[in-house]
């Protein structure tokens, strides 16, 4: 942790390094300066996780192969209720120099690490939340995360940003078109950041005091004036308090202008996006900092992006799309990069026909080598957004406008199968059928299969005193005579 | 010009293919054999193909591997029928000269026979014998790790390496256990190939020098020591840039992200890996047998709990794994 520095606002983590007169100042190049991180310059976008981990890729190929500055943590990934531990494991872990959450993610030190409540996106809780908490998904099913709880969390892992409990749904047809519950939620909100705020300092000391983590207030999913109210109490009575602000509907932000003493804080965008299109337009609307959920969606429909930004030249006048399907069979023999020009680790060592073959046989490896590009295609494209918005405002509005242009809508949608996707990820509901085709079936019709492997998934690592003093055993039941009448060996059936 | 594995895959390593796998045995929907090659399922499409010896080559000569395999007629181990044993044996031969006549790079592409036999002493010398005539650059011992009895694969083992040249690289296919591999090398073999250290790892097992851990198990969770102590594999070494991966870390993770099978496949082959560094250093210091001595003491506690088919088989070739010299 950084010494309390008396002549510094501890409290500061963002200098914007040039504003923009466009859209009232809301649109700027910025860096984010934590103690100990490595400096991140805005816009920019973390990773997001899923259990602590970026999907597929281990804290050395994020450290070698990546260029993201931070990472987007949920809490509910690490509050599984167990009989055998009164409290998370994450509480417990005490490494000399590093964070607990940190150390037990072992996320690089250099990166800054986000700490929400919930995931991004996240699955949405049947039985909603409650006057005093929310409901939280853990591997272990639904639970009730309050703020207490919540502060505990916080004062436990010691993350660099925190984000407090917002009273959402995650469920946007029904609860965001309801004027009672957006009513509510902006109530709840607000309460709930009190008694937050007043946890982490009871005294309410003055500012530039360190109470370890960095607060980003959340911005919520409703219109102005539904939560003006409680924009205007973040900006008078907790904006020396706030680091940040969590951006849950981006539409939000031209509203912001009035209120100086937010202004000058970073803007995280938690919002939904879908495409490259929407970043731009967050962009636009001010936004510093993104985590992306089509990222690791994408990755893991095994499809490729290539888009640039500024977009390339594009004589022919086509419209490019945003990423390659990889399993198509079109790649089966094709020896080009994923994208043309990339020089991320999977571009310049394999190629689309290795990348295919890698997604058909269900390597682990294939997903890992998506992740590193599509990593490297955002860091990238959040590059080219700053070295535009380097060259003028409008220059950059000059390069959103033929982004539009050149670029399709949509992500195209990966053929193949997914690698496998667990409870945590989505919830299920009846009747509905796998995701993915089971590939291999047992050649023995009871499903004994091979005891050795079976020995194995239970736990017993089948080696050692344990695999000795049997007899050779007679595998097939029976001699060649009646296996050969049951069919073995036989083409047709 | 450059083959076309040479494009596909860019490798600094040495590869090694063959065209059909022992595992396809307990795996696929199966498969006749006949003179000719083996009629199968495409595990793809479900459409029969048939692989014949001059297929098999030519297949691998196109890839440009370094190491090629031999078509080669196997059938499970433990397999009774003792006539068809016979027949997979000798089949095996007569296809070693089909692919040898059909091999297209033989001054590139190292061709490599392969002993069967089953559990058959005789049978696997008159292989051995009719292989050796062959003069093949390297020479595996095939059809084992089918579930047969420690102690019968390694009297086979013993059996070939016997009969086998000094100076040919000696394969036995499909081995992996730790265990299993340091009494192979005792009994003469050189190389070896297994995918139980990453399949385990996605299991959620770690290999130490300790025996094998399971990390699923809850009493891990709490656990923030290195997969292994003293261990230099890139998820348990220290010191600077070190990725500092804790037991609990990975359990969190088993089963659940495929970042633990990923960090856990990392240490279980670094393990494998060095275990064989210090094979060869132990044999090049002219102590293996005080090498193993060590090993087994690591794993066991107790000299009594010694797996008795270790300690026979090395008692085969003058090792006494429970004598107190070491």
């Amino acid at each position: 942790m950084a010494t309390p520095n008396s002549d510094k606002d501890m409290r500061i983590i963002f200098r914007t390094v040039n504003d923009f007169i466009a859209n009232d100042g809301a649109v700027r190049l910025g860096r984010l300066s934590l103690p100990n991180r490595n400096p991140v310059d805005t816009p920019n976008y973390f990773g997001l996780t899923s259990r602590g981990a970026v999907p597929h890729m281990t804290p050395d190929n994020i450290s070698k192969h990546t260029e993201i500055g931070g990472v987007y943590i949920a809490i509910e990934d690490f509050l599984e209720h167990s009989r055998k531990r009164a409290y998370p494991a994450i509480y417990n872990i005490d490494v000399p120099g590093k964070e607990p959450l940190h150390a037990y993610t072992a996320t690089p030190s250099s990166m800054v690490t986000i700490l929400g409540a919930r995931r991004n996106p996240a699955v949405t809780a049947p039985s909603g939340n409650g006057r005093n908490y929310i409901s939280i998904f853990t591997s272990t099913g639904f639970q009730r995360l309050d703020t207490e709880n919540y502060h505990r969390a916080i004062e436990n892992v010691r993350p660099d940003i925190a984000i407090p409990l917002a009273d959402l749904t995650f469920n946007e047809s029904k609860a965001y078109s309801n004027a009672k519950r957006q009513l509510r939620m902006v109530e709840r909100t607000e309460d709930w950041l009190a008694a937050f705020f007043k946890l982490r300092d009871p005294e309410d000391t003055p500012r530039k005091t360190d109470h370890g983590a960095h607060i980003f207030g959340p911005l919520l999913p409703t219109d102005f004036q539904t939560q003006w109210e409680y924009i205007n109490r973040l900006a008078q009575d907790y904006a020396e308090k706030l680091s940040g602000l969590a951006v849950y509907d981006v539409n939000i932000l031209p509203d912001l202008a009035e209120y100086s003493s937010l202004t000058h804080l970073p803007r995280l965008s938690l919002d939904i996006m879908t495409s490259p299109h929407d970043i731009l337009r967050q962009v636009q609307l001010g936004i510093d900092l993104f985590t992306i959920p089509f990222l690791n969606s994408t990755s893991d429909a095994g499809v490729a992006l290539t888009f640039k930004f500024p977009p390339p030249p594009n004589p022919a006048a086509s419209i490019l799309p945003l990423g390659t399907d990889l399993w198509s069979v079109d790649h089966q023999t094709s020896l080009a990069p994923l994208a043309e020009g990339c020089e991320c680790y999977a571009c310049t060592r394999h190629h689309l026909a290795y990348m295919q073959h890698l997604l058909n046989a269900k390597e682990m490896l294939g997903w890992t080598l998506l992740q590193m590009h599509n990593h490297r295609v955002l860091s990238d494209f959040f590059a080219g957004i700053r070295g535009s918005l380097g060259r003028g405002y409008a220059a950059f509005e000059e390069d959103c406008a033929r982004f539009a242009r050149v670029y399709d809508t949509e992500i195209p949608k990966g053929t193949g199968t997914r690698p496998r996707a667990r409870g945590y990820h989505f919830k299920s509901e009846g009747g509905e059928s796998k995701i993915n085709e089971a590939a291999w079936e047992n050649y023995e019709a009871a499903g004994s299969g091979d005891p050795v492997v079976a020995a194995e998934m239970a736990g017993r690592a089948a080696t050692g005193a344990k695999g000795e003093g049997k007899e050779t055993p007679v595998v097939p039941e029976g001699g060649a005579e009646e296996l050969d009448k049951k069919g073995f060996a036989e083409i047709d059936k | 010009m450059p083959s076309r594995n040479d494009l596909l895959i860019i490798r600094p390593f040495y590869i090694l293919t063959s065209t059909f796998s022992f595992q396809m045995v307990s795996l696929l929907k199966l498969a006749k054999i006949t003179e000719e090659g083996v009629r199968f399922m495409s595990p793809h499409d479900g459409t029969p193909m048939l692989l014949t010896p001059e297929h098999s080559i030519s297949l691998q000569n196109t890839i440009g591997s370094d190491i090629i395999m031999q078509l080669d007629d196997v059938l499970v181990t433990t397999s009774p029928d003792h006539v068809r044993m016979r027949e997979a044996m000798e089949r095996s031969v007569r296809w070693l000269d089909r692919c040898i006549a059909a091999h297209k790079n033989p001054d590139t592409q190292n061709l490599f026979c392969i002993i069967q036999g089953g559990l058959d002493t005789e049978m696997r010398r008159e292989c051995t014998r009719e292989m050796v005539a062959r003069n093949t650059p390297g020479i595996a011992i095939g059809g084992l790790s089918g579930g047969e009895a420690k102690s019968d694969f390694c009297r086979v083992v013993l059996t070939c390496t016997e009969l086998l040249p000094e100076l040919k690289p000696r394969y036995v296919m499909g081995i992996g256990y730790p265990e299993d591999l340091v009494v192979s090398v005792a009994l003469g073999a050189d190389m070896f190939d297994c995918v139980w250290p990453t399949r385990t790892a996605r299991f959620g097992n770690a290999i130490t020098k300790h025996g094998v851990l399971n990390i699923r198990n809850s009493k891990y969770a709490n656990d923030f020591g290195p997969l292994e102590e003293g261990c230099e594999c890139a998820c348990c070494r220290t010191g600077e840039g070190a990725m500092g991966i804790t037991r609990a870390f990975v359990h969190h993770n088993t089963a659940k992200e495929t970042v633990s099978a990923h960090l856990l496949s990392i240490h279980n082959v670094w393990y494998q890996l060095n275990l064989m560094r210090e094979v060869r250093n132990a044999i090049i210091a002219d102590e293996y047998p005080a090498f193993l001595r060590q090993f087994f003491a690591n794993l066991y506690p107790d000299k009594a709990d010694y797996p008795e088919w270790a300690v026979e088989a090395l008692r085969m070739v003058n090792i006494d794994l429970r004598s107190n010299n070491t």
